[in-house]
């Protein structure tokens, strides 16, 4: 009230007292204390504040004292207070009113204990159920029922309580209530009057609970006759159960009714506040509205759906779930496969709940028809509504959670979404969810079956958890092309079974492409039909360890082991690692000597002067010269030369290496990293052979000239030397070859064959494979890390190159010198057999300055090889110390090896001392 | 703003109007001054079966006052 000015509490009560009392405000201190002390400590009010209750109390108190006149005008006087809206507190004012109402019939006993009786008076109105402490079998129901359904006000049940009193009596005023509240006045007075005194059956729209206890009055032949006031029409006064009761069935449809509607901002369904209706309806029809709210929810997901094409693929729903009883049909366009599934589902328990709902419709309408008394017992009230919608609800609940949650997710998330949903303890709840479950897995597992059986992937909208990629084309098919998309693995499918799942369907697909095998998949694997219905998916789906696991594997087995046999007998896969290992990584010794004898002279040239043709010539000699002639055909013809790139300066012992075709499905396995890597590898072993061959040469020839050059003896110390040094070569290179050879080839050799061997798919072989290549780099000094390694063995190498031109220069010259010398001698004994000189003074003159000649040379021989023995030496020493500090345990080795007796520590000692 | 104000103040007197008849109707014995008073305390919250009784008592007392009166005239 804005005008009112805002004085304080103390001070308006202050004026109260004077104002009562009539005295002034000294005299009523005393007054005034009493009052603040009963204001301050009875701050809250004990009862209830509803308005609805007062107002009606204040009518019956009317009524009690047969003031009918004046109930409806406070009626009138009531309602004109609810329009106006001025005031804030109306349940105050008007209990304030009630409370200190007096009865004109009553005696004013105004001293004494005035108060006293009033207060007596008021606690048993206070209550909410005042009015049944003379009926005590309709404590049954609740107030709120009976108010609500008793037509006209709620004087009836007060009546009723009357009824005992004034059944004797003529009882003229329920008939002029009747008149006034009623549409189609009530034309018995006798019938009303009984009608009265029978609140039940005078209710005809809400037949209540407590059954016409009074037979003697006939109930059902007059109330059949008795007006059905209803309240539909009457905005003002209170809304009938029955009313209530229709609109709470629309509103569980989601359609608003007349009272109750949705409202938006609240985003709830809200009573319209201007309908006149006690706290407890209201209480109960907002719980049953949110049947409404929940409904909406769900209904809007599955609307919104049904629209949407860009969510999955063709599927089908199945009409049974589409016939819904109120509501129109939607028609879910064919659009998607997980959300639609899902929307079925979905689908599904909505119908379940509009049958109910039909039921319900059904009944109301019966009672309609026929009147209250046929079907007392099961008749509805909003308070059986609320006991029979209680399963619904909560299913009603379950499933707007769930299309929360499900919001946005397709395919394997959907399903995983529900699956998470899935996990509670409720048996009611897990197996509603798990129903719901099947039927969203279902096209999941289609798709895998299709998948697992035929290598068949149909997924427009990417809902599975494999994926393809179309770009990718056949021969990179096994690597690239499919791949997993997690985010789609449902949540209930491990990662070992989708991955086992991958390589299936992939090695369906490379057999089909690649390997060109057309077998029909029926005969790869004895499938069993796969699961057609959502039953089926409902049954794998309570043994995803066990029957799914099942499936699972033995399709992986079957396919794989299928596709094994494919590449091993007509492709012949292990026969080509082998011939890899016998040709690329020298695994035939004999073809390789041989190749390399034949090719020496070849090589010695520049690499310019090479043709790829006069080589690849050389090489079909050497295999069918050797063992090599042996092998298959296919192999063989794959086998060819390859000359690398020249670079300025090279010998044709830079750019020769041998080389390996593949093609088809092996290069799969095969890949062209992998040949690279290969070539590589034959490329290191190619030069380390042709050092050993190096020194073979060397060590034929110092066996060979040793004996011839015994006679020179200015050479044993050169001589000497150039033994010691070839030794320490040939040493090295032992060890080297040795190390290459055993530790490295063929201990990686049979880790891999033994894999291979025991490969259960593809996926194995290829893993393998390149972990065996991997070894073999890194071993080999191949790899980044060894790089400095590499460089020493390569400098080795070198000088042992170098020493060996060196060596040749100086057999060539000693056994020049040793041939002249031979030759003088021999014309010697020529001439003297003649009878002439042996020699003349000129003709020894000459001789002996030559050998003077030859023997200044001698030093520089010495010093020459004395250098390149130290540098050997020194970089011997490096590649040790680098071998030591290795990582690799059998470089260690090796450098324990090669340094067994520490003779380079020695020699460096010595150099160092000297 | 004066016909707003003016618009309230009619609405104000028609509802103390309502009240008053409603009073009159329940025979509360309250005049239009002590009416609007507890209308005003009861708007700012006050407990109005607190305030009833203390209204019972006020009554009660006056009586006892007017009865000693009667007595001592």
């Amino acid at each position: 009230m804005a005008s009112l000015d805002q004085k304080s509490p103390n001070v308006l009560l202050q004026s109260l007292c004077c104002r009562i009392t009539g005295k002034s405000e000294a005299e009523v201190a005393h007054q005034f204390q009493y009052a603040v002390r009963v204001i301050g400590s009875n701050y809250a009010p004990t009862i209830e504040r509803d308005e609805f209750l007062v107002s009606e109390k204040i009518k019956k108190e009317l009524l009690k004292q047969r003031r009918e006149g004046d109930a409806a005008l406070f009626s009138e006087l009531h309602r004109k207070l609810q329009t106006q809206g001025v005031l804030k507190h109306r349940w105050s004012v008007l209990y304030l009113l009630l409370s200190l109402s007096e009865d004109p019939r009553k005696p004013s006993s105004r001293v004494g204990n005035y108060g006293a009786l009033f207060a007596q008076a008021l606690p048993r109105d206070a209550h909410s159920t005042p009015f049944y402490c003379t009926r005590p079998q309709s404590l049954a129901l609740s107030y709120a029922d009976r108010n609500a359904g008793l037509s006209g006000s709620v004087g009836t049940s007060g009546i009723s309580s009357l009824g005992v009193y004034t059944l004797n009596g003529p009882t003229p005023t329920p008939q002029a209530l009747l008149a006034s509240q009623s549409s189609a006045g009530a034309t018995q007075p006798l019938g009303s009057r009984l009608a009265w005194a029978l609140p039940v059956s005078s209710s005809p729209s809400s037949a209540l609970a407590p059954p016409t206890s009074r037979p003697p009055l006939g109930p059902a032949v007059l109330s059949s006759r008795l007006v059905r006031p209803r309240r539909d029409g009457d905005a003002a006064d209170e809304v009938s159960e029955a009313a209530l009761v229709r609109d709470i069935l629309y509103v569980f449809q989601g359609i608003d009714g007349k009272f109750i509607k949705m409202n938006a901002q609240e985003n709830g369904y809200k009573m319209d506040s201007k309908v006149v209706l006690c706290r407890s309806l209201r209480d109960t029809s907002s719980r049953l509205a949110e049947l409404g709210w929940l409904h909406n929810k769900v209904r809007k997901y599955t609307d919104a759906r049904s629209l949407d094409r860009a969510f999955g693929l063709v599927g089908q729903v199945s009409r049974r779930c589409l016939v819904v009883f109120f509501t129109p049909v939607h028609l879910l366009m064919l659009t998607c496969v997980f959300p639609q599934s899902f929307c079925a589902s979905l689908h599904q328990e909505l119908k379940e709940y509009y049958r109910l709902l039909s039921v319900l419709h059904s009944q109301l309408q019966v009672e309609d028809e026929q009147g209250v008394t046929i079907c007392t017992e099961s008749s509805l009230t909003l308070r059986r509504l609320l006991v029979w919608m209680y399963d619904p609800k909560v299913r009603l609940k379950t499933l707007a959670a769930l299309v929360d949650f499900c919001q946005g997710r397709k395919g394997g998330e959907l399903a995983s979404a529900v699956h998470a949903y899935g996990k509670t303890g409720d048996p009611q709840m897990r197996a509603l969810i798990q129903h719901i479950l099947s039927l969203v897995s279902h096209p999941i597992l289609s798709f895998l079956y299709r998948w697992i059986y035929d290598g068949e992937l149909e997924d427009t909208y990417h809902e599975f958890f494999v994926a393809s990629d179309p770009n990718v084309k056949t021969d990179r098919l096994w690597h690239d092309k499919y791949s997993l998309r997690k985010s789609m693995i449902p949540s209930f499918i491990t990662m070992d079974q989708a991955r086992k799942v991958l390589l299936i369907g992939k090695s369906i697909n490379f057999l089909h492409q690649v390997c060109h095998d057309r077998t029909p998949p029926g005969k790869i694997t004895p499938a069993s039909k796969p699961a057609d219905t959502p039953k089926d998916a409902a049954e794998l789906l309570s043994d995803l360890e066990g029957a799914f696991q099942e499936k699972i594997d033995s399709a992986y087995f079957d396919t794989s082991k299928y596709l094994l046999d494919v590449l091993n007998r007509n492709y012949l896969l292990l026969e080509h690692l082998q011939a890899m290992r016998r040709y690329l990584l020298l695994g035939q010794g004999d073809f390789i000597r041989h190749l390399m004898d034949l090719l020496k002279p070849e090589l010695a040239r520049p690499a310019t002067t090479l043709y790829q043709h006069n080589l690849t010539g050389i090489l079909e000699t050497a295999v069918r010269a050797t063992n090599a002639q042996f092998d298959n055909a296919e192999i063989l013809k794959r086998l060819d030369v390859r000359l690398l790139e020249v670079s300025p300066g090279d010998t044709g012992w830079d750019v020769f290496s041998l080389d390996y075709h593949v093609d088809g499905p092996i290069a799969t396995v095969f890949t062209r990293e992998c040949m690279g890597h290969y070539l590589r590898v034959f490329n290191f072993l190619w030069r380390a052979k042709r050092m050993e061959y190096t020194l073979t040469d060397i060590w034929k020839g110092q066996m060979c000239n040793a004996k011839l050059l015994k006679t020179m003896p200015e050479l044993s110390g050169v001589l000497h030397q150039c033994h010691i040094l070839a030794s320490e070569m040939v040493h090295f290179i032992h060890q080297m070859q040795y190390y290459i050879t055993f530790e490295v080839l063929e201990c990686s050799w049979d880790e891999l064959w033994n894999k291979v061997q025991q490969a259960q798919d593809l996926d194995h072989i290829i893993a393998a494979h390149d972990v065996f290549l991997d070894t073999i780099i890194s071993r080999c000094l191949l790899d980044n890390n060894s790089r400095s390694l590499l460089n020493q063995l390569r400098a080795i190498f070198d000088q042992i190159i170098e020493f060996q031109s060196a060596q040749d220069a100086l057999y060539r010259s000693a056994l020049e010198e040793l041939t002249l010398r031979l030759q003088f001698e021999e014309r010697k004994r020529q001439r003297e057999e003649e009878g002439q000189w042996g020699v003349t003074a000129e003709q020894e003159a000459e001789e002996r300055r030559r050998i003077q000649e030859f023997q200044d040379t001698i030093p520089k021989m010495r010093s020459q090889l004395r250098i390149l023995t130290h540098f050997y030496q020194s970089i011997v020493q490096q590649f040790l110390v680098l071998l030591m500090t290795s990582s690799d345990e059998s470089l260690r080795f090796l450098s324990f090896r090669l340094d067994f007796n520490e003779h380079y520590r020695f020699v460096c000692r010595s150099k160092e001392t000297r | 703003m004066a016909s707003a104000a003016n618009a309230n103040l009619n609405a104000v007197r028609e509802t103390m109007d309502v009240l008053l008849e409603i009073s009159r109707l329940l025979n509360t014995g309250l005049d239009m001054e002590s009416l609007s008073i507890c209308v005003r305390l009861c708007e700012q919250g006050i407990n109005p079966e607190a305030l009833s009784a203390v209204i019972k008592e006020l009554r009660r007392a006056s009586e006892s006052f007017k009865a000693s009166e009667n007595c001592t005239n």
